[in-house]
C-alpha cells in the first residue's frame, strides 16, 4: 500500500505541520522527551511523527524500544493495566534510558482506562515515555493532559498535500491531471492516508488519472450517494433515506464522519433556501459533535434525515 | 391469517377427531341425530375453530358464528335462538351454528346465558357446534349430556414443522430446519401463534436464520413488546408511557431499536417525525454519555426520551388505521451479515498490522479501496494482500471473480 510505502521515515523527511517537526527535531537532539499528546484530525501525520521521532532518537532499530497500541481495538482497563505496565517497567537498553509507549485512538479509552493510565505514565516515567495519539485531545482527561506536551496537527496545507502526492506520481510513473489532484483535495480536505488510498486505487484502473477517474474511485468505495439519500429525505420518504443511511453504515461501513461532511457540503450546494442552509448547519454541526461524543451513528444520522425531510416539506409549502 | 386452513386436508393434525366431527355432521343429511350438538374442546390455537369453518366451507354450508358476546345472557341467546330452530336458510341452503369461546361465559350473571345456550341445543334443528377449552368445566355439566364430545389435542412438533414449512414455500422464504423447530416449540405447539410468529419475523424477506427466530424466546413475548409500543406511540401521558418499559421484557437497547425502527411508521407527519427522532437520538446521547463515564444515574434520562418523548411528538399524526409493528431492520441486518463482519474485521486486523491504524478504522478507511483495487487490478491486489498477508479466504472475499 503506498500509504505505508511513503510513509516518512525521518522527521526529516516529514513535509508538513513544520513547527511540530521542528520541536520533534529538537527533542531527538537533546535525546530526551516528555510525555506528548499528538491531536488533529485524520491523515495529518500524527501517527507518522510519533513513529519519526522514535527513529530519530534510537536508529534503525527503533522498533525494539517502541510499542504502539491502538486504544479502539484493546480499549479495557485491563489491557493498560497488563499489557501497558509489563513494557513500562522494565527499563531500556542502551543509551537512552526509557522507551516509547505509542498510544493511538487514546481518544477511544473510557474515562477509567484513562485513570489507570494516569497512574502507569506517572509511576514509570523514568522508563517510559507515552505518546498519546487522538483526534480530539478534548477527550483525554484532565489529568493526563496536564501531564503531557499538546501537540496540535492541522489539516495539509495545499501546497504540502498537492507536492507529497506530485512526489508518489512521479514514483509510481502515473499521469495525473490538475483537475484530479483538485478533486482529491476537495474530497478529503488535507487527510493525506485517504488521498493516497484513492490515488492508489485510481492508478489501479489506469495509469493516467483525471477528475473523472478519482470521482470514479470515490464513488465505488461509498457506494450509496449522500446526495441521493438527502434528496429522499426532503422528499419526505424518511424511510427510504434511512435505508440507504443504514446501507452507507453497515453494508459499506462509510465511516459517520465522512457522511455527515458530505451531508453538510451538499446542503450548502444544494437549492434550497439560504435560511434554511443556516439552520440545518446548526443541526449537522450537533449531530457531529455528537459523534465525537460517542453516540450511535445511524441514530444520529437518521434524526438529521427526519429533520431534512422536515425541511423538505416546509420549504415546499412555503413555496 | 393468509395460511388459515380453508378446507379440511390443510388442518394440522388431529385426524381422529377431525373424522367423528365429519361424520356426525354428515349424519344431519339422514335426519336430526341423537346429538343435537357437538363440543370441540381442547387446548388453544390448535384448529377447532378453523375445523368447523373448513369444513362449512367444503361441505357448502351456511356457517352462522357467535362468540361470547353474543350469548352472555338468556335474552341475548334468544334473539338468535329462532335460526337454530330452523331447518334451513331462506334460500334453501343448509346452516351449521357456531357458538365459539364457550369458556368466556362466567358469572352469575350468564349462568342464564348458558341455560339457555342448553334450550338451544336440545331443540336444534341444524347442526350446532360448541368450542371451548375445557369441556370438563363443571359448569358445563348438563349442557355436555347433550353434546358429541370431540377432544383436540395438541399437534406434534414435527406436524407444526411441517406446517410452517408448508407456509414458507408458498412465500418463497427460506428458512432451516432449526429455526422451524424453535418456532413450533417456542409456540408450545400452538400452530396459530407460531405461524403468526413466523409471518411477524418474515415479512418482506426471503430468509431467515436462527438467530433471527432466536429472540422469540418466550411465546408471548412479541404481544408483550407489541403493547409496550403501543402505549409509547399512542400514550398522552408521560408516566404511562414512561411505566411501559416496566412491562417490556426485552432489554432496554432491543426497546430501543423497536421504538427506533417504528417511528417513521407510527408518525407520518414529518415535524412529529423529526421530534420524535430528536428525542430518540437524545437518547441515544446519553447512553453515550453513560458508556463514557460509567455514570448510570443518566439511564433515567434515557428513558425519558425514548419513551414519553416519542409519545409527546405525536400533534398533527392521525392514527392512521392499524399499521402493524415492525421487527427492527437493523437487529436482523447484523444478525444476517455476521459472517461477513467477522470477515471485514479480520481483514482489518491485518490491515491494522501494517498500516498503524486500528482494525475498525481499517476496514473504514482503507478496506473499500482495496475493493476498487481488487476489482480492476488483480496484479496490484496481489501483491498488497501478499503484503497484508491475507489467507485464501480474504483474498476469495476481496476477489470473488477469481484471484488466481
Amino acid at each position: 500500500m503506498w500509504t505505508e510505502k511513503y510513509r516518512p521515515k525521518t522527521l526529516k523527511e516529514m513535509v508538513n505541520q513544520r513547527e511540530i517537526v521542528e520541536r520533534l527535531k529538537s527533542f531527538a537532539e537533546t535525546r530526551n522527551i516528555p510525555h506528548c499528546i499528538f491531536a488533529g484530525p485524520p491523515g495529518t501525520g500524527k501517527t507518522t511523527a510519533a513513529l519519526c521521532l522514535a527513529h530519530d532518537l534510537y536508529g534503525e532499530g527503533y522498533r525494539e524500544h517502541l510499542m504502539e497500541l491502538n486504544a479502539s481495538d484493546e480499549r479495557g482497563i485491563n489491557v493498560v493495566r497488563e499489557t501497558v505496565k509489563t513494557f513500562a517497567r522494565i527499563r531500556s537498553i542502551g543509551e537512552i534510558p526509557f522507551k516509547i509507549l505509542i498510544l493511538d485512538e487514546a481518544d477511544n479509552m473510557t474515562s477509567d482506562a484513562q485513570q489507570a493510565l494516569r497512574r502507569t505514565m506517572e509511576r514509570f516515567t523514568e522508563t517510559c515515555r507515552f505518546i498519546l495519539i487522538a483526534n480530539y485531545s478534548g477527550k483525554i482527561i484532565e489529568p493526563i493532559q496536564s501531564r503531557c506536551a499538546p501537540f496540535r496537527f492541522a489539516y495539509l496545507k495545499r501546497e504540502d498535500h498537492d507536492a507529497y502526492l506530485q512526489y508518489i506520481i512521479e514514483q509510481e510513473k502515473v499521469k495525473m491531471t490538475d483537475k484530479g489532484l483538485d478533486a482529491i483535495y476537495d474530497a478529503f480536505g488535507g487527510d493525506l492516508r485517504r488521498a493516497v488510498n484513492s490515488l492508489q486505487a485510481a492508478a489501479s484502473l489506469g495509469r493516467s488519472i483525471d477528475d473523472e477517474t478519482v470521482y470514479s474511485v470515490i464513488g465505488r468505495a461509498n457506494p450509496v450517494d449522500v446526495r441521493d439519500m438527502i434528496t429522499t429525505a426532503m422528499k419526505g420518504d424518511f424511510i427510504g433515506a434511512r435505508e440507504k443511511l443504514r446501507d452507507m453504515i453497515l453494508k459499506y461501513g462509510v465511516a459517520g464522519s465522512d457522511i455527515i461532511r458530505q451531508i453538510h457540503i451538499e446542503i450548502f450546494r444544494s437549492q434550497l433556501p439560504e435560511n434554511w442552509k443556516v439552520k440545518l448547519a446548526d443541526v449537522i454541526g450537533e449531530v457531529d459533535f455528537r459523534l465525537v461524543q460517542g453516540a450511535d451513528e445511524e441514530v444520529q444520522l437518521s434524526a438529521l434525515l427526519a429533520r431534512l425531510a422536515q425541511a423538505g416539506y416546509e420549504v415546499q409549502r412555503g413555496g | 391469517m393468509k395460511y388459515k386452513p380453508r378446507t379440511l386436508s390443510e388442518v394440522v393434525g388431529n385426524a381422529e377427531s377431525i373424522r367423528k366431527f365429519t361424520e356426525w355432521v354428515k349424519s344431519w343429511s339422514e335426519g336430526v341425530p341423537k346429538k343435537r350438538a357437538a363440543f370441540l374442546h381442547g387446548p388453544p390455537g390448535i384448529g377447532k375453530t378453523v375445523c368447523v369453518e373448513a369444513l362449512a366451507n367444503d361441505l357448502g354450508l351456511e356457517l352462522v358464528e357467535k362468540n361470547a358476546s353474543d350469548y352472555r345472557t338468556a335474552d341475548a341467546v334468544q334473539r338468535f335462538a329462532g335460526l337454530a330452530s330452523q331447518y334451513g336458510t331462506l334460500l334453501g341452503g343448509r346452516r351449521l351454528i357456531l357458538l365459539d369461546e364457550l369458556d368466556g361465559i362466567t358469572g352469575t350473571s350468564d349462568r342464564g346465558g348458558l341455560r339457555a345456550v342448553t334450550e338451544i341445543v336440545k331443540a336444534a334443528k341444524c347442526p350446532v357446534v360448541l368450542v371451548a377449552n375445557n369441556a370438563y368445566d363443571p359448569r358445563f355439566r348438563t349442557l355436555r349430556r347433550y353434546c358429541l364430545l370431540v377432544e383436540f389435542k395438541k399437534p406434534t412438533i414435527r406436524q407444526v414443522m411441517n406446517h410452517l414449512k408448508m407456509v414458507c414455500a408458498r412465500e418463497g422464504i427460506n428458512v432451516d430446519e432449526e429455526s422451524l423447530k424453535f418456532l413450533a416449540d417456542r409456540s408450545g405447539r400452538d400452530v396459530r401463534s407460531a405461524v403468526n410468529d413466523l409471518q411477524a419475523l418474515a415479512q418482506g424477506r426471503k430468509r431467515l436464520a436462527y438467530e433471527d427466530v432466536q429472540w422469540l424466546a418466550e411465546r408471548n413475548r412479541k404481544d408483550v413488546i407489541f403493547n409496550v409500543l403501543r402505549t409509547i406511540f399512542y400514550s398522552k401521558d408521560c408516566r404511562e408511557a414512561k411505566r411501559a418499559t416496566d412491562q417490556a421484557d426485552v432489554d432496554r437497547d432491543m426497546l430501543f431499536q423497536w421504538i427506533y425502527e417504528n417511528v417513521p411508521y407510527q408518525l407520518t407527519d414529518p415535524h412529529d417525525l423529526a421530534k420524535a427522532m430528536d428525542y430518540l437520538a437524545l437518547a441515544d446521547l446519553y447512553m453515550g454519555r453513560i458508556r463514557t463515564t460509567q455514570n448510570w444515574s443518566l439511564l433515567r434520562y434515557v428513558i425519558d426520551f425514548m419513551t414519553a418523548g416519542v409519545a409527546m411528538s405525536r400533534e398533527r399524526s392521525k392514527p392512521s388505521g392499524w399499521v402493524p409493528f415492525r421487527f427492527p431492520e437493523r437487529i436482523r441486518w447484523l444478525s444476517g451479515t455476521r459472517s461477513e463482519r467477522q470477515m471485514l474485521s479480520k481483514i482489518g486486523m491485518k490491515i491494522r498490522k501494517r498500516c498503524h491504524m486500528s482494525s475498525s478504522r481499517a476496514a473504514n478507511e482503507v478496506l473499500p479501496y482495496l475493493r476498487v483495487i481488487a476489482e480492476n487490478n488483480p496484479e496490484m491486489a496481489k501483491g498488497i494482500a501478499e503484503w497484508l498477508d491475507l489467507d485464501n479466504d480474504m483474498v476469495e472475499y476481496l476477489m470473488p471473480n477469481g484471484a488466481k
